[in-house]
């Protein structure tokens, strides 16, 4: 069988996890090369919808993650963000999304080494699981849907 | 069209060592959009920027995406660069390949491949960037200080010192604060008034600032530069502008038996008063809940005596609005009193005393002119127990916190009963002694070791009476836990520094966030103590956290300095990434219902209430505005909104979408 | 129910209300909304077990709006959709009165909204017998028969819209489902549209959603969309000690938070 390397995108904020990538980078700590991270200002401006675009556009594993609590840049973004994924995450549970594929962290600024194993965890558990074959024969139907309503 | 160009760095070998630049960019100028991509050796240096400017000119590029370092570390250089060859700075964004890509990985196929795709997401978005405007504001330079103690007196002087108008608001008749209760001060022992006063004078008698006493602050309106602070002056019943404080009416008021709130309840004043002889402003005011005329409608003896007809009984309470472009809020602190502590006789024993009011025993214009003499019945006191840590530091009393001034001044309050008191002999019962600060070690020590202050590690556990005299039961850990009884002829609690009782309410009003302990909140622990987390409104001593004389006044004037720094500007330039609540014409004015739901989610206050009205005024429609001031752009709001009312600039819905979409478009890995 | 058509008539000859919006019967027997502005036809007013429209969806249309001020009838799911509306400015107490019928089908006036409540809060309203069953057999399903469930349902979705149009709590007047700059949303009626479609209003309701079901009830389609409300209902009332509809308080629950909200999966 063909070594299967996940697709992961990681939603991360801008002040903690963002710059602890960055930690990670001038740490010269190496991590498995499958995530590709994407910036916002905080943890707060993540909409659920955007995690199923990613997981429709054929993300195997998605990485959230920003400041720890009472770390927020903007004092309360994440505690927001939170709440929104405690709901979110039931309610994928609830519609039987398997839910362990999306990861949430806190990594801050100074946790380098945490967004490294952070990383190879989610790439590790996220190869155990395979591909997200449920989820992407579903977004399939969007491409038929487009060929027949050209 | 998009005419986009891709600038790939090799940053010496730190990124080309494991990713394969060239390819890099020969990927990214097949891209849709993509007019230009070259890779160079230094990006970030002046030929490397030379490089960018002239592709801006030369191929007309509505957009920059620079491949190499984090975005953290060079945005604003490549911005800057960008501007100066006439792109809009926003229309540039970073690809982080070396931070995130390079650095972490081996050289493989697939870094090269992960920063190709990293270029390909970073074009997409800089393809739906908007050119954005700096936002300008207005400021206007008048500063409200609020609260008149030391830290207050402190950060206004500073300000008006820097040329810049301030208005002082006092909540009682005169301005300082605790410190003017004080006796003498640690570590030096200079009489609290002899260094206060001097400043209180400075700010009546200087021509920037304005000092309103007996007012409150009652609502506040707008945002930095542009506040509109609403203010309750009080009526004072007299008409400052005829009054000379010449004192005859406070001398004649016939009710005398008030208890003087300066004095700690150990003094009395009357109904007419100022509160203690160097106020500032040295007027009168009449206390209307003690007042007779007042309570029954006649005496009126103040306005016979008064040789300038200066009593003004019909007098309202005003109420003012100002313009301000910051606010410093200097409201200080209180202590518990000695009822918060049933153990220690509930306050019944009257000579059982706060800090406070020792310090008023203390202080040669106090009660006793100085002497110590205990309230009961005016003897001196021959054994003196202190008790530190009276509520502090005690989870089961509900402050956890350190109050940190207490070891200080019952090491002073022993020195000074002692100075006074020859043949006394003073205890201090302590937890632990904090003297950190300068020459503060050195004062506790000379309180223990040169006027043999007889100091037991312990805690206090319950303070009874017995033939007159108070027996005070601790224990002594240095001895094991050994119980410790000493009969004492006065007890003196350093009982716990506490917000404000107000705080909360002024922190509501003025929109600042508070901790637990009601003391208000900074923006940052470390690296921005006197911000708070809404622009514009800085605090100065006390009313953050207790602190003691010389910390209230540093951060009095580093209040000052941000608020001179805020001054140095005709208008306020501020990063353009806020959101936004669309528009539309009317009857719709927005896709915004006016569900308000994202009110609560801002830190900042920024939601505000919109109103499109008919021109008879006849509500149409309410819907959200984001002050653009207020907005610190955190995009909560936006996340959260149900219909897409709101975006964010800078990282707008189209934005992070195609992001997302992009990513995953080609082979990933 | 006469004391329920006596009032609706005093109401609307004291001219204290312009329209009555309440449930009548309609051809073959079934019950429809009804919107009463002459006395002599609050006779046909009627409310029993069969009324399961949430009147609230039309408290604050302008169609209804423009007629005057309103009276409604109101079973306590309505009750409650109320209370969230009013906390989300689309309500307004004195535009309003509110005439509350139990589910023993007696009439209860309200003074004022801080009365509803009370009363909210004094009767909790139970899950229909055959819902209990569905979310039973929903919960003692593996996670992938829970998929495979709601992938068949989905499959059924024709993309009317009806449980939006049908839910006052979709009071916004553009959804995110017609906003086509991004596409959140897909168009068609595909399984990944319906299953973004489905996933996001349920999302939006989350914390906001006053179970009265009829979102399911109108689905052309039988698809139980109700049930995805009503699960997260309880699972929001396991997490977090709250139910919506109970409260005037504007502390809507995803617009709100706690430093000590407890979860178990962030690292």
């Amino acid at each position: 069988m063909d070594q299967f390397e996940p697709k992961i995108v990681a939603f991360v904020c801008n002040w903690c996890t963002y710059a602890g990538a960055d930690l990670t980078g001038t740490s010269r700590l190496k991590y498995a090369h499958n995530v590709r991270i994407i910036r916002f200002p905080c943890t707060g401006r993540i909409d659920f919808l955007l995690l199923q675009q990613a997981f429709a556009k054929g993300a195997d594993g998605i990485i959230v993650s920003g400041c720890h609590p009472n770390d927020c840049h903007y004092t309360s973004g994440n505690f927001h963000a939170r709440r929104r994924w405690m709901v979110f995450r039931q309610m994928l549970e609830n519609m039987g999304v398997e839910a362990e594929r999306i990861v949430f962290s806190w990594v801050s600024a100074a946790e380098g080494a945490k967004w490294a194993d952070l990383v190879n965890e989610t790439v590790e558990s996220i190869k155990k699981l395979g591909p997200y074959h449920k989820y992407q024969d579903m977004a399939k139907s969007l491409e038929e849907w487009e060929v027949t309503h050209e | 069209m998009a005419r986009i160009g891709v600038f790939v760095c090799h940053c010496g070998e730190n990124i080309s060592a494991t990713v394969d630049c060239d390819r890099v960019a020969e990927n990214a100028s097949g891209l849709p959009g993509v007019v230009h991509s070259v890779d160079y050796k230094y990006m970030c240096s002046d030929p490397g920027q030379t490089l960018i400017k002239e592709a801006i000119k030369e191929h007309k590029l509505t957009g920059v995406v620079v491949a190499a370092c984090s975005p953290r570390m060079h945005e604003p250089t490549f911005r800057k660069a960008c501007a100066e060859a006439g792109l809009n700075p926003f229309l540039c964004e970073m690809a982080n390949v070396r931070e995130h890509c390079s650095w972490v990985h081996e050289k493989t196929e697939s870094t090269t491949q992960k920063a190709k795709d990293v270029v390909r997401l970073l074009v997409e978005k800089v393809k739906r960037n908007e050119a954005l405007q700096p936002i300008k504001v207005p400021v206007t330079k008048k500063a409200v200080v609020i609260g008149g103690g030391v830290a207050g007196i402190q950060a206004s002087l500073d300000i008006a010192n820097g040329g810049h108008q301030v208005l002082l608001v006092e909540r009682e008749p005169s301005i300082g604060g605790h410190m003017s209760q004080l006796s003498e001060t640690f570590p030096t022992l200079d009489c609290s008034q002899c260094i206060l006063t001097p400043r209180m004078v400075e700010v009546a008698q200087h021509p920037n600032i304005t000092l309103w006493s007996y007012s409150e602050v009652i609502g506040l309106d707008g945002f930095i530069g542009n506040f509109t602070v609403k203010i309750r002056k009080k009526a004072k019943s007299i008409d400052e502008h005829l009054c000379t404080g010449c004192g005859l009416c406070t001398q004649k008021c016939p009710v005398r038996k008030i208890p003087s709130e300066f004095e700690q309840g150990l003094g009395t004043r009357p109904a007419i008063y100022t509160p203690f002889p160097q106020a500032v402003p040295n007027k009168p005011v009449i206390d209307k809940l003690n007042c007779t005329y007042y309570l029954k409608g006649r005496c009126k003896l103040c306005e016979r005596v008064c040789p300038t007809q200066a009593i003004r009984f019909d007098q309202p309470d005003e109420i003012v609005e100002v313009q301000a472009g910051a606010i410093v809020l200097a409201t200080g602190y209180d202590i518990k009193r000695t009822d918060f502590f049933p153990e220690y006789g509930y306050g019944k024993y009257k000579d059982v005393i706060d800090g406070l009011q020792f310090e008023r025993l203390a202080s040669a214009s106090g009660p006793t002119g100085g002497m110590i003499r205990r309230p009961s019945d005016g003897q001196i006191p021959k054994n003196i127990v202190f008790v530190a840590c009276a509520g502090s530091r005690d989870p089961a009393k509900g402050i956890e916190y350190c109050s940190k001034i207490c070891c200080m001044y019952t090491a002073k309050h022993a020195m000074l009963y002692k100075h006074k008191v020859h043949d006394g002999t003073p205890y201090v019962f302590y937890m632990d002694i904090r003297a950190a600060g300068k020459d503060y070690d050195e004062f506790t020590r000379r309180a223990i070791e040169v006027d043999r202050t007889k100091y037991i590690r312990g805690r206090v556990s319950r303070i009874y009476e017995k033939e007159g005299k108070l027996v005070v039961v601790g224990a002594d850990t240095l001895l094991g836990g050994q119980k410790v009884e000493i009969e004492a002829d006065m007890v003196v609690l350093a009982t716990a520094s506490v917000a404000n009782p107000g705080s909360e309410e002024l922190a509501q009003i003025v929109h600042v966030s508070y901790d637990r302990y009601k003391f208000f909140a900074e923006a940052h622990p470390k690296l921005k103590p006197v911000e708070t987390n809404t622009a514009g409104i800085f605090l100065a001593g006390a009313c953050q956290a207790p602190k003691d004389i010389p910390e209230s006044v540093s951060a009095a004037s580093g209040a000052a300095a941000k608020v001179l720094g805020l001054f140095a500007n005709d208008e306020l330039t501020r990063e353009p990434l806020v959101a936004v609540v669309n528009r539309m014409a009317p009857p719709l004015f927005s896709t915004c219902i006016g569900c308000f739901l994202c009110q609560p989610v801002c830190p900042y206050n920024a939601i505000e209430r919109e109103e499109f009205k008919t021109r008879d005024g006849k509500l149409l429609k309410a819907v959200a505005r984001i002050n653009p001031g207020l907005c610190q752009g955190c995009g909560t709001c936006v996340a959260l909104c149900r219909s897409k009312s709101i975006d964010l600039y800078g990282y707008s819905n189209k934005q992070i979408y195609t992001e997302v979409s992009a990513l995953l478009d080609e082979a990933l890995v | 129910m006469n004391k329920l058509k006596e009032k609706a008539k005093e109401l609307l000859s004291s001219g204290a209300v312009q329209v009555v919006v309440g449930y009548e019967e309609g051809t073959g027997g079934k019950i429809r909304p009804a919107f009463v502005s002459r006395p002599e036809d609050a006779d046909k007013l009627l409310y029993n077990a069969d009324c399961h429209h949430n009147l609230a969806l039309y408290l604050y249309k302008h169609e209804t709006k423009r007629i005057g001020k309103m009276a409604v009838v109101a079973p306590p799911f309505v009750l409650r959709s109320i209370l969230i509306l009013t906390t989300e400015f689309q309500l307004e107490e004195d535009s309003l009165v509110v005439l509350g019928v139990t589910p023993e089908e007696e009439l209860i006036e309200f003074a004022n909204f801080k009365e509803i409540e009370t009363w909210v809060n004094q009767h909790p309203i139970g899950m229909k017998e055959k819902d209990r069953e569905m979310l039973n057999r929903l919960n003692a399903m593996s996670r992938d028969e829970r998929w495979q469930f709601w992938q068949n349902e989905f499959s059924k979705c024709i993309k009317c819209f009806a449980c939006r149009g049908t839910c006052p709590m979709c009071s916004c007047f553009r959804c995110t489902v017609d906003y086509n700059a991004p596409q959140w949303i897909s168009v068609g009626s595909h399984q990944l549209g319906n299953f973004d479609w489905h996933l996001m209003r349920a999302m939006h309701l989350a914390g906001r959603c006053s179970v009265c079901g009829q979102c399911g009830e109108a689905c052309p389609m039988d698809i139980p969309v109700h049930l995805l409300s009503f699960q997260i209902n309880e699972d929001i009332f396991k997490m977090f000690g709250s139910r919506a509809g109970l409260t005037l308080k504007k502390e809507s629950l995803l617009s709100t938070w706690k430093s000590n909200d407890v979860e178990n999966f962030i690292r």
